[in-house]
């Protein structure tokens, strides 16, 4: 039952700041994730917290209990590594004792102990076993397992799936977000997965530069990106600018090209805005088919299409060059083309506006 | 990502501090007196260059040093030419045999090459059998003293240098590489010049590297062969012990020459080399070609030629051991009296050989590991400085290191001269760079991650060094105890400044055996350091094997 406060902590390699004056509150008994790119601190941020990196400034409370100057064997915080690192000269069970054996627990507990793990991860049975001959997912268990028996007050994962297949991968991700419902334990995960972090997180950080972008739940965060670099990185969408042409109530009338957008949101007259509209929110019009109450149309020429089986995926040419991607299920390109202009309609509170500086 | 715990652990230090202490007393200190001895003048007090102006204006001292570097030349580009038509055929051609030749090939680098040159006396020498039976058929053939002689037993004692990193190298070319070469346009030929031929260079001038410090380092080998050839590491020696009662400051002169051409060898090394690493990262290895049966059959001959010629030394010394000698004069008749005149004398050189040798392997594991450990997994600049000084002992030679201990240790607050541990401390420093470098290569086998696994379970990263990464390593080290102790117990430029009366090894048996007029007894104890040689590493590459067959 640990909070983690992370408080202006920064991590500096010679003159680059991989880490970047980051302040962070983990709940107890949270799924909390850092997202982002290689490259932008996530992994030394969680390495931090591990003690495998050191801090240049700041500090790491679990609980009210300062943890960063502790050793790393001191903090008592259970982590997977990505390349699993499961020991080569220990069986499955020596594996999991491992961390036990460090602890001194009595032997008849240890075994006790460890079973009980490995059958948390439906691994039971598996004690004699041999690290070489289990699948990469058998030794992810492992691994999840080993951290589990030492009842660590922090679960840290480091792209514990990147090294499995696709479908293992989804498999994966829903037992270990199980597992820490079932236990109740915090838990940092590490990922440049977005669909992964969406899936299995309570809350997420997107990272970038060492900075955090944005920390919201997945929904806020995919519904409403504070930057363009978080729309940019959660899943695909459209980023357009234009300039402010009016206002109608609520909603802003956005100059694109020849075409004009609305969006719900703040801006002055003539000031120039990047706004972001996801592909799935755009709806196409059958010929003659009217759009539901308060949504936007645009009446645009096809500009691309592809067709990729349950989806088909279009651009709009919006002028000055500029297209707008189209996702719409269960439409055939030939029937598109044979239409000439398209009409789109969209709903402007689905559009996020960013004010530039 | 490069620390792998906070600096607020003292075990890197500890190692850190420990090895810095042991090589600054036992490396660097032994050292400065040498240089210091060199630049001293006769009343101890002065600075002085006039050391160095009698010894280079001497005509004889120069030509050590002219002899020496020639010799480091000759024999590396000898080394060279036959060493990668070898590699190439073992990388690229079908020879049968190939896993016992490979075996074969790496065994003149365990077996003295004293001993090699020593076999080349007997056979080839002024008396020797061969040369007798040459002239008797009205072949005129004096000897083989000298340039030949010593280029010779070089070339063919140290051919694996050049021979197993350039196969290494024709293996890591990409095949596509070479595909994409003539899919360009370019003929076979002209691809393996302008494509293959650049990749292996860094690797073939790497070997010869090696040929050339081993070479200019040697003191066995010239000293059997020179004859009245001046070479630098033998006069060092005469030098130092000589009859009239010993010259440090000219010895210590000679020491600094031999010092800067092994290091400036190696900073060809490091700044040459080091920039022209073309690594392919071979995905696919290349396969064996087609050749025709005559180049098949030529190829064949000259692999298995070069590796048998190179033993023949060996095998022949063996043989002579087991024949009569009467005098000086050998019979042929099969006798084991060399042996029994071995023993007679008396078995404490064996013993010697065998109980200090493995002093030093184990303490050379000892502090070789910890410090390889420090150097790949805790870099920092302390490391980095560290990783310089324990390669040092790569480029001093066994009998400057030898003269700086005494000068070290001869008097004062540590006296360590007239006693085995001298012994043991000298092959241990020798023997660091390669501990080093060979932990360092197990421990780039080993994902850094599964040691922060164990920290991460609440193993401190002391324990978790003995409790996971020795056990990880200890193949590897094993490997490493054994070829440092063979290294060791054929040792015999430092041993041979160093012993003292009861602390004689098997190879100061020879060395004396040389000096006097026993032919039998010097093959018997080369013989019995053969033995020593050879079976610990028979064994351990079984071993080995198997153990890693285990572990699949």
């Amino acid at each position: 039952m640990t909070a983690i406060t992370i408080d202006h902590v920064s991590r500096s390699f010679g003159t680059v700041r991989a880490v970047d004056d980051v302040s962070l509150e983990i709940r107890d008994g949270e799924f909390f994730t850092l997202l982002g790119p290689s490259g932008c601190g996530k992994t030394t941020l969680l390495r931090t917290i591990a003690g495998f990196a050191d801090l240049t400034a700041g500090q790491i409370r679990f609980g009210d209990r300062r943890i960063d100057t502790l050793p790393p064997h001191r903090r008592n915080t259970g982590m997977v590594f990505q390349n699993y690192a499961i020991f080569p000269n220990l069986t499955v069970g020596g594996n999991v004792a491992y961390g036990l054996k460090a602890r001194s627990v009595p032997d008849g507990q240890m075994r006790e102990r460890v079973s009980r793990a490995l059958k948390l991860v439906h691994l039971d049975g598996y004690t004699e076993r041999w690290p070489h001959q289990l699948s990469g997912g058998q030794l992810q268990r492992v691994a999840i397992a080993r951290c589990l028996v030492i009842e660590p007050e922090v679960l840290l994962l480091d792209e514990p799936l990147s090294n499995l297949d696709a479908k293992l991968r989804v498999e994966m991700r829903a037992e270990i977000r199980q597992l820490q419902q079932q236990l109740k334990i915090t838990a940092i995960y590490v990922t440049h997965d977005q669909e992964e972090a969406l899936a299995m997180s309570d809350r997420i950080a997107v990272m970038r530069s060492g900075r955090l972008e944005q920390v919201a739940s997945p929904q806020a965060i995919y519904r409403a990106p504070a930057t363009p670099f978080v729309a940019e990185f959660m899943g695909t969408t459209n980023l357009l600018s234009g300039t402010i042409a009016g206002r109608d109530g609520e909603t802003l009338r956005i100059q694109v090209g020849q075409q004009e957008f609305r969006a719900h949101g703040d801006g002055r007259q003539g000031e120039t805005v990047t706004f972001s509209l996801r592909p799935e929110t755009v709806r196409l019009l059958a010929p003659g088919e009217s759009a539901p109450a308060g949504w936007s149309v645009l009446h645009t020429d096809l500009a691309h299409v592809e067709f990729l089986g349950a989806i088909t995926r279009l651009d709009l040419a919006v002028g000055n060059g500029a297209t707008l991607r189209v996702a719409s299920l269960d439409v055939l390109p030939d029937e598109l083309k044979a239409r000439g202009r398209i009409s789109a309609a969209y709903d402007p509170r689905r559009v996020t506006v960013f004010r530039n500086g | 990502m490069t620390a792998l715990v906070s600096r607020r652990d003292t075990f890197p230090l500890t190692i850190t501090v420990l090895a810095f202490a042991f090589l600054g007393l036992f490396l660097l200190y032994p050292l400065l007196n040498v240089f210091s001895a060199s630049f001293i003048d006769r009343s101890g007090t002065h600075f002085t260059l006039a050391n160095y102006a009698r010894m280079l204006s001497n005509s004889f001292y120069l030509g050590s040093l002219y002899n020496s570097l020639l010799l480091g030349v000759l024999s590396t580009l000898v080394t060279i030419v036959i060493g990668v038509p070898l590699a190439f055929c073992l990388a690229r051609l079908p020879i049968p045999g190939k896993s016992a030749l490979l075996a074969l090939a790496a065994l003149p680098l365990v077996l003295p090459s004293f001993i090699a040159a020593y076999s080349l006396v007997l056979l080839l020498g002024r008396a020797g059998i061969v040369s007798r039976f040459l002239r008797d058929i009205g072949i005129p053939f004096t000897s083989i003293y000298g340039m030949t002689g010593l280029t010779v037993t070089f070339a063919l004692t140290l051919f694996p240098f050049v021979v197993f990193p350039t196969l290494a190298a024709f293996k890591a070319v990409d095949i596509s590489v070479e595909e994409a070469g003539q899919n360009l346009g370019s003929s076979r030929w002209r691809t393996f010049w302008t494509v293959t031929v650049p990749i292996v260079m860094p690797a073939v001038l790497a070997g010869g590297l090696l040929v050339f410090i081993d070479v200019i380092e040697s003191f066995g080998v010239p000293f059997v062969l020179a004859e009245d050839k001046p070479i630098l590491a033998v006069e060092a020696y005469k030098l130092f012990v000589g009859e009239t009662g010993g010259n440090p400051a000219s010895a210590g002169v000679l020491g600094v020459l031999l010092i800067i051409c092994t290091a400036a060898a190696l900073l060809v090394q490091r700044y040459y080399l080091g920039r022209r690493r073309f690594s392919t990262a071979a995905r696919r290895t290349p396969p064996e070609l087609v050749v025709a049966p005559w180049l098949r059959r030529l190829a064949a001959t000259y692999s298995w030629g070069i590796v048998l010629i190179a033993l023949i030394p060996f095998f022949a010394v063996i043989v002579i051991s087991f024949m009569e000698f009467r005098g000086p004069v050998m019979h042929p008749n099969l006798s084991l009296n060399n042996f029994r005149d071995l023993l007679n004398q008396s078995s404490r050189p064996l013993v010697n050989t065998l109980v200090l040798s493995t002093a030093a392997a184990v303490l050379a594991a000892l502090i070789g590991v910890p410090i390889g450990y420090a150097i790949t997994r805790f870099r920092s600049k302390a490391s980095d400085l560290l990783d310089v000084i324990a390669m040092t002992p790569f480029a001093v030679a066994g009998t400057v290191l030898a003269i700086g201990l005494v000068i070290s240790f001869n008097s004062g607050w540590l006296v360590l001269t007239g006693g085995w541990l001298i012994l043991v401390l000298a092959w241990t420093v020798r023997k660091i760079p390669f501990n080093v470098r060979a932990s360092a290569a197990i421990l780039h086998q080993i994902d850094p991650s599964l040691e922060e696994a164990s920290i991460n379970l609440g193993v401190s990263p002391l324990m978790t060094f003995i409790r996971l990464t020795v056990p990880l390593m200890m193949g590897g080290v094993i490997g490493g105890i054994v070829l440092t102790w063979v290294t060791v117990a054929s040792e015999l430029s430092s041993t041979v400044v160093l012993y003292s009366g009861p602390w004689a090894t098997m190879t100061i048996v020879m060395f004396q055996a040389l000096e006097g007029t026993g032919a039998g007894i010097a093959s018997a104890a080369a013989t019995v350091l053969i033995a020593v040689t050879v079976l610990p590493v028979a064994l351990v590459y079984r071993l080995l094997r198997r153990h890693e067959l285990g572990m699949m």
